[in-house]
């Protein structure tokens, strides 16, 4: 049994070279006086994310309003993951050969894991720089919005071996939550079942409640031996591959495993998500084994569907995006694929009675039902699965605004005041914005042809907390008949004895206090105060409830709440939230997708990022 | 007000417990309702037998077999009776979740039950406990069956073996659920496996949840309230104060009084975050876990003034929170609701553990000890819990039993009387 250290322990101190920026001009950051902004480079080797940002459409002030914070190189990885070459008898052909055969070997370059772990370069914060002290300018232009870095989804990033996440409750002596053992958690399932969906969603969450966990999937290796650029053996994916393929399919499954065992030996690993087909009882047990050999325990997470139309959606928005079928005609690559899908099925074996000494779930058509077996009061397996009854392949957006202005110039928690003219304006250019948005959204996709004339918009819910502000900024909502709710939750970060007082008082009165926010600006808590993480463990069940609801939310609510919510949705790192701006003249959207999430920024018009209300 | 609500709005939903006698439905039926009517979702079971019995006090085994047509008219009578007065219950007192309390174990009671729920647009989720393990079985007759009402006054012995009886009448016509296009959770063998179909909306996710998370090993729950803090002794409410001399002499003897009551079980110690609960829990030689959700309920405005500070200062203030203490929010602060809240975590994790020890607040104390205790709303706010005293509350199939353990420490009460400022003496 592990002994559990007192909680929340920070993490290490990151920096001597960091330094507080005191902020001369409080009127524009009225309510967000706990956050310090600091400077210096991160000590940590924070992995730099991919510097591919193709599609990044840069600050200035023309480009903002549509701005798509999606990597170029990801919308390719979209593709078939599924058709891994776990076919057959190949896998315990391959597990023999390991035994023998020097992994390293094998491994004929970095893997994007790797090489994000190798570098060599000084480690710098996503998108290349680090928090600087904002620019008084600043605030008056709209150059100050979000670091562009955090506009990508950071869910196949690696994390560092200190990492501690959003939601963790408490860390253990070895670094471990909750229990001694390491898991891998291992899909099993055919081709187009949403397994690289789930991988990603499971790996979100258990990142979000401080389980360091890390996805591998298979066909991301794949696709590093054999580059877009050159052609996938006609057999690759058949059954009786000729020798010199199959060596390939092991080749590249013993590069995948290095990297696994890699996160569980040398980075502090808990938990690897094995996103493969994984399609025979031998070969899982043969997995089984291997993995326990070396002190893994494993959990198996089978995906079945029975419904065609279920799997035909899934090849329709996932599959057919891929590199492999770009020139294709729509209808045409949908029917090759699922011709080699239906290759693998006879071969396929479901788990069944015959392997009920392993713990595994099994989700029946996207979580219609699930089948829990041997994972009796487990806190991850039920955790899972507490999820996984929430988990939708979410197609609606959570739309991201703030609350408008108050009549106090630095409203104090405690006084929880009205919303003054200037509030009252924004809320109502606020609803009509947003409703016109969706209105002109929904026509564009009957235009594309991706919904038929007649279909109903999807229905949009509010969300806001119980502070007058945000629930007087929704009541334009309500009055256009859109339903709101309350939610205690959603209250903004408690600000303890540091309520009402701006920057520089902090700093006057509680000098030692700043010097350990500054070390820890997600942990640390003023006095009385609320951390970033204590908001995050209490905002759970919202986000629970987030992943469920299919209609598109609007979330109200202070800017501190804003960061923790957009934080788990893009996997963000717990420093990174803290700085994470939000302005007042736009809405964030996030629009949900299989392999990662994207962002987008709807300006709201007449109202500048920080100041008053031009009309 | 801002009520707190997990469910969207207008969401009924009956809960059908399915199964054969001995599986602990009810059990589990009064811990979904208690569980719920914690969290002010409003819940209430039924169950048949409670109405069976108006008309069959003392029925023996042959009254259950499907055979006796005399015995199962009446058994549906009860069924129709328990639904009804649950149908009147959903419309006029704005009910959330029935349950349904009874055995329903065949095909044609359920779509029966599924088709009338459907007609009032309630939803329905049966839960089913099966289980074949006969040293199950047999522990759960004795430990709960034979002191049924049913068998008042009759021979333990005997009653258990026409108990058992009475079981192979109903597994003649058992059928286990497998309409896929019901939502439900099947619980096998106690959790060895767990089957969950269609599940429609987050507050039936919640339910699962928690039943996936029970567990019936015995174990026992120990509250304690911090040692006398300095805040305590002049009477303020709120701060961050550390303990005064006689708190730390509780400290100190509280190691000796734990073991006294836990013996050599293993036992975690969760504190808060403030200084008065890890001061009290500093020499308790068990691990320790912090918990800011134990934190006491945030006073806001009010926050390190005495009562008669708060009387004087916020008159109004004082009066609508003596009416109402449940719902009452400190003016930037927080109300008992909001405290409630913040523990769901708390209790899922404890109905996950076993022996666990808490060290935390008068109004964090009494949310939990609610909890356990199946107190209601109006009431939990106002229970006395006094200074320098060890709960052990022992979770039992009907009900927790609870043992105070004084210390023999003086310490000032902080019990506050409806209507008055004073502290009581």
């Amino acid at each position: 049994m592990l002994s559990l250290s007192p909680s929340p322990s920070p993490s290490p101190p990151r920096s001597p070279a960091l330094s507080v920026e005191s902020d001369d001009d409080h009127s524009d950051d009225e309510d967000d006086h706990l956050t310090f902004y600091v400077t210096g480079s991160s000590p940590t080797p924070i992995p730099s994310r991919s510097s591919s940002s193709s599609i990044h459409a840069h600050h200035n002030d023309e480009s903002r309003e549509v701005f798509f914070g999606q990597d170029l190189q990801d919308q390719q990885l979209q593709g078939e993951h599924d058709l891994s070459p776990t076919q057959g008898t190949g896998l315990s052909t391959y597990h023999s050969e390991l035994a023998t055969s020097p992994i390293t070997s094998v491994f004929s370059g970095p893997s994007s894991y790797m090489r994000s772990l190798m570098s060599d370069q000084p480690p710098l914060a996503r998108g290349g720089g680090y928090w600087r002290p904002r620019p008084a300018s600043s605030k008056r232009s709209s150059n100050s919005s979000f670091n562009p870095s955090v506009n990508k989804d950071a869910i196949h990033e690696p994390l560092s071996p200190t990492h501690m996440s959003p939601a963790q409750l408490y860390t253990t002596a070895s670094g471990q939550l909750f229990h001694a053992g390491k898991i891998c958690i291992v899909i099993a399932g055919l081709p187009a079942r949403g397994k690289t969906h789930l991988a990603v969603s499971l790996t979100r969450y258990l990142r979000w409640l401080g389980v360091k966990t890390h996805a591998f999937h298979l066909g991301d290796y794949r696709r590093q031996f054999i580059p877009p650029n050159m052609e996938v053996p006609d057999d690759y994916f058949m059954i009786d591959a000729s020798a010199s393929t199959v060596m390939l399919r092991q080749r590249v499954m013993a590069a995948c495993k290095v990297d696994l065992y890699r996160f569980f030996d040398s980075e502090n690993g808990q938990v690897a998500v094995y996103d493969a087909v994984n399609p025979t009882a031998a070969g899982r047990r043969v997995l089984v084994k291997e993995l326990n050999q070396h002190g893994i325990q494993v959990l198996f997470i089978e995906s079945i569907c029975d419904r065609p139309e279920i799997i035909e959606a899934n090849v329709r928005s996932v599959k057919i995006s891929s590199p492999d079928y770009a020139g294709w005609n729509e209808n045409e690559a949908v029917e090759d694929y699922l011709t080699r899908i239906s290759l693998k099925v006879p071969l396929y074996e479901s788990m069944d009675m015959h392997e009920h000494e392993f713990s595994y779930i099994k989700l029946y058509n996207a979580g219609e039902r699930i089948l829990l077996n041997n994972t009796r009061v487990g806190y991850l397996p039920n955790r899972i699965v507490f999820y996984l009854m929430n988990l939708h392949i979410k197609k609606g957006s959570v739309y991201f605004a703030r609350a408008g202005r108050s009549t106090e110039r630095r409203p104090k928690y405690k006084s929880d005041p009205h919303l003054n003219e200037e509030g009252t304006t924004y809320s109502k250019v606020l609803a009509d914005t947003l409703i016109e948005y969706r209105k002109k959204e929904h026509e564009a996709r009957i235009g594309d042809g991706e919904l038929e004339p007649n279909a109903e918009p999807r229905e949009l819910i509010v969300w806001t907390s119980t502070r007058r502000r945000t629930i007087e900024t929704a009541s334009e909502f309500e009055k256009r008949g859109v339903r709101c709710r309350q939610r205690p939750q959603l209250s903004q970060m408690h600000p303890g004895l540091t309520d009402g007082l701006g920057t520089e008082e902090i700093e006057r009165l509680y000098p030692d206090e700043v010097a350990e926010h500054v070390k820890d600006p997600y942990r640390h808590r003023f006095p009385r105060a609320e951390s970033y993480h204590d908001l995050a463990v209490r905002m759970e069940p919202v986000i629970l409830e987030m992943e469920r609801i299919s209609s598109d939310i609007l979330i109200i609510a202070h800017v501190s709440v804003l960061r923790v919510l957009y934080g788990y949705l893009m996997a963000c790192l717990p420093f990174e939230i803290p700085a994470l701006e939000f302005e007042r003249n736009e809405i964030v959207e996030i629009i949900p997708s299989a392999y990662n999430n994207q962002v987008k920024r709807i300006v709201l018009p007449g109202i500048p990022p920080n100041s008053s209300v031009i009309m | 007000m801002g009520g707190y609500s997990f469910h969207a709005d207008n969401l009924q939903i009956c809960v059908v417990m399915v199964g054969l006698p001995a599986r602990g439905k009810s059990l589990i039926a009064q811990k979904i309702v208690r569980y719920l009517k914690w969290l002010s979702v409003n819940a209430k079971c039924f169950n048949v037998g409670n109405y069976r019995r108006i008309e069959t006090a003392h029925p023996t085994a042959d009254f259950f077999d499907v055979t006796n047509s005399e015995g199962e008219r009446l058994r549906r009578v009860a069924a129709e009776a328990a639904i009804a007065d649950m149908l009147r219950w959903f419309d006029e007192e704005q009910g959330t979740v029935g349950i349904l309390d009874a055995t329903n174990t065949t095909r044609a009671r359920r779509t029966w039950v599924e088709g009338i729920c459907r007609q009032h647009d309630i939803e329905t989720l049966f839960v089913e406990s099966w289980c074949d393990d006969e040293d199950l079985i047999m522990q759960n007759i004795i430990d709960v069956k034979t002191t049924s009402p049913d068998y008042v006054g009759q021979d333990p012995e005997q009653s258990a073996l026409d108990f058992r009886n009475r079981i192979r009448n109903y597994e003649k016509v058992y059928e286990t659920i497998d309409d896929n296009d019901l939502t439900y959770v099947k619980l096998v063998n106690v959790g060895s496996q767990v089957i969950i179909n269609r599940i429609q909306s987050y507050l039936e996710s919640r339910i699962v949840y928690y039943l996936m998370n029970l567990h019936i090993k015995p174990r026992c729950i120990w509250l304690s309230r911090h040692g006398e803090s300095q805040f305590n002794v002049e009477g303020k409410i709120g701060g961050d104060a550390n303990l005064s001399p006689r708190g730390r002499e509780y400290a100190r003897q509280l190691p000796q009084l734990t073991r006294q009551s836990v013996g050599d079980r293993p036992l975690t110690v969760w504190t808060s975050t403030l200084k008065r609960t890890q001061q009290t829990a500093k020499y308790l030689p068990y691990r320790q876990l912090t918990w800011k959700a134990l934190d006491e309920l945030d006073a806001g405005q009010c926050d390190g003034l005495t009562y008669e500070e708060i009387e004087m200062k916020y008159p109004e203030d004082f009066h609508a929170r003596d009416e109402n203490k449940y719902e009452y929010r400190y003016p930037g602060g927080e109300s008992y609701r909001d405290v409630v809240t913040r523990l769901e975590p708390i209790i899922m994790e404890l109905e996950r553990q076993e022996n666990i020890m808490i060290v935390t607040h008068q109004a964090v104390l009494r949310c939990i000890y609610a909890y356990f205790m199946n107190v209601p709303q109006d009431r939990s706010p106002w229970m006395e819990v006094p200074l320098h005293t060890l709960i052990k509350l022992e979770p039992k199939a009907y009900g927790t039993e609870v043992t105070r353990i004084k210390a023999d420490i003086p310490a000032v009460s902080t019990y506050r009387e409806k209507g008055s400022s004073s502290l009581k003496k």
